[in-house]
């Protein structure tokens, strides 16, 4: 059973449809993307499935439960993280933390420790909140969104205002996680390279519809890879390259040029150039990113 | 059970904020102005020539009745007045003023004052998580938000009912300290149909907050409905307590005139029932208690549906 099921998730107001029948499923210990300019409805999918906003249509099951019917049991079953952790900052960090465990079944006092030390706390956890730096915040979000053990972990624009340090470590935490608890996230975020280095999965949503779901190794490596060639007379090597390999697509630039191509005919494409009598000064590949692809698959629209 | 954890939640958001406990000094600032009131006029105790002095306030209550302008809540005020100051002479007993009366008759100022100040806290209760964010955190726990929106309520009535009982004790203890805990054997005189009635004073203590409570529930009934329903702390202060001041004015200014049966702040205060004389001739408990209860339900319809329905963005 997948640990979460949307199935034609849709949100209009007015006229506007800002979400369009998406439908997606997850797996436990999968860190899924939310990938999508700004107003594609990746905050309104990540809201709806949570109750803050309502569904004009579709289904949200978590855990095999569908949150229309039994909103408290599913809600037991999830962890948070909307946009900034708006805590209450006139409170400690302790108290925060005791005010959402009585909102959540089964917290205890000892868990709440536990807590605390994971996401390294325990020396400013009773300071009032309005003295934290937003990295801080950050890790107290997290504490409350973890307290109560939740199997799926929604985050929306999670990294928004962290700097990099703040980034790295969340990104290190989500990863345990994912990997080590086998808790499933769903993070919304605009930030390709961010979504890059941490997502198994990504979802790309457009004006409201989901446009694909891709997993990533599929997207950033695939069987040709694009080789750089640098020589010193790129005309006459895209001819002899040409007559090589016929069919194959080349492009030149200055004292370049540019061809897809199976990483292990490296060798052999090189000594062609060569024994043309064509200096070749480096060759390299060319990864494509999630970028590129998200470029692609969006139509080149920019985010 | 559920429930009561909730309400701990809403109790430490609020106590646990500074603020809060400069609203609750309020009270007692407003305790000691009063007593400097009562000080400034006749001084609590009863000066030797307390005869001549009562028959000289019974000469301008019986004037001031008589005037043209005199609002009907002012004439029946001043002819129980009269009763009492005459059974007062009858029967030898100079009025005096002890923590006893002293808390009686401040029941209605101070319910007045905490109803103002619980307008602050119910005014924010629910709103101000909206405008700070923290509600995405409450509504996406454990909780309904039928839930979240019960514990505020009650959490805010609690404060206003806590308040009052610190009124009490405050005017209990300070008056104490002013006048004396003495005469609480003594009976409570009061004018019922034209004639002077007695009832024990512990009694009349409490009689007279319970009358005025439907006052403090009114008002912060309707601090919570704007707060819950429309999310604005800003309107849920200003709003309820305009409409609770102008209301408690115009109730007092229009008392008597028949349409004002329909008026709710005319059943705020319900002391009338037992003094015999309701704000509107041959109007009853019942209807007012009706009236009130509709109209808290008809608050929380409207404020509990946009609560529970609306989306949060």
């Amino acid at each position: 059973m997948p640990l979460l099921q949307i199935r034609d998730l849709t949100k209009i107001i007015g006229r506007k449809t800002l979400v369009d029948h998406v439908s997606l499923e997850m797996e436990k210990g999968e860190i899924m993307g939310l990938l999508g300019p700004n107003g594609a409805g990746k905050t309104t999918t990540i809201r709806m499935i949570v109750g803050l906003v309502s569904k004009s249509e579709g289904q949200v099951i978590i855990d095999g439960i569908d949150t229309s019917q039994q909103f408290s049991a599913a809600m037991g079953k999830v962890g948070v993280i909307v946009e900034q952790p708006d805590l209450y900052k006139y409170l400690s960090g302790y108290d925060n933390l005791v005010l959402f465990s009585r909102m959540s079944p089964g917290v205890t006092a000892d868990r709440l420790k536990e807590i605390i030390s994971l996401v390294g706390l325990e020396q400013s956890i009773s300071a009032k909140v309005s003295t934290y730096s937003l990295g801080m915040r950050q890790r107290l979000g997290l504490a409350v969104a973890l307290m109560h053990k939740p199997s799926l972990l929604l985050l929306d624009e999670p990294t928004n205002g962290l700097d990099p340090a703040g980034i790295h470590e969340l990104r290190e935490h989500l990863k345990n996680l994912a990997h080590k608890e086998n808790v499933g996230i769903l993070i919304s975020s605009h930030l390709m390279s961010e979504m890059e280095m941490m997502c198994d999965r990504v979802a790309v949503l457009q004006q409201g519809k989901l446009i694909g779901v891709h997993r990533l190794s599929e997207l950033v490596q695939e069987d040709d890879t694009l080789v750089q060639f640098e020589v010193d007379r790129p005309e006459l090597a895209v001819q002899v390259l040409q007559a090589f390999m016929s069919g194959a697509e080349i492009t030149a630039g200055h004292n370049q040029l540019r061809v897809r191509l199976p990483k292990n005919r490296i060798p052999e494409i090189s000594q062609k150039l060569l024994d043309s009598g064509i200096s070749v000064y480096g060759v390299n590949t060319v990864k494509r990113t999630l970028e590129d692809k998200y470029l692609e698959i969006t139509g080149g629209q920019g985010h | 059970m559920k429930l009561i954890n909730y309400i701990r939640n809403e109790n430490m958001k609020i106590y646990k904020r500074k603020r809060t406990w400069v609203l609750i000094a309020l009270v007692a600032v407003f305790v000691i102005l009063q007593i400097i009131n009562v000080r400034a006029g006749d001084g609590g105790t009863a000066a030797a020539d307390w005869r001549s002095q009562l028959e000289q306030e019974n000469h301008r209550l019986a004037a001031e009745a008589a005037e043209p302008d005199a609002l009907q809540i002012e004439i029946r005020q001043a002819e129980k007045n009269i009763l009492l100051n005459e059974y007062s002479l009858q029967h030898n007993m100079p009025p005096e003023t002890n923590a006893w009366s002293f808390a009686g008759d401040l029941s209605g100022n101070i319910i007045f004052a905490v109803s103002l100040i619980s307008i602050i806290i119910a005014g924010e209760i629910a709103a101000a998580e909206f405008v700070s964010g923290t509600i995405k955190l409450l509504l996406t726990r454990s909780a309904s938000r039928t839930e979240v929106y019960t514990a505020k309520y009650i959490a805010a009535i609690l404060f206003g009912l806590g308040l009052t009982l610190v009124g009490l004790l405050l005017s209990l203890l300070f008056g104490g300290i002013m006048f004396g805990w003495g005469g609480l054997g003594d009976s409570y005189m009061y004018v019922k149909d034209h004639t002077v009635h007695q009832t024990p004073m512990l009694l009349s203590i409490l009689g007279s907050y319970l009358f005025h409570l439907p006052f403090l529930l009114i008002s912060v009934t309707l601090a919570f409905m704007v707060s819950a329903g429309f999310r604005s702390p800003i309107f849920a202060i200003v709003i309820p307590l305009f409409v609770s001041v102008a209301g408690f004015v115009i109730a007092i200014a229009m008392n008597g005139w028949p349409w004002t049966r329909f008026f709710i702040f005319s059943h705020a205060d319900l002391s009338g029932y037992f003094l015999g004389d309701p704000a509107v001739k041959g109007m009853t408990l019942g209807f007012s208690l009706a009236f009130i209860g509709l109209h808290l339900a008809v608050m929380h319809l409207l404020s509990h549906t946009l609560f529970v329905k609306r989306d949060v963005s």
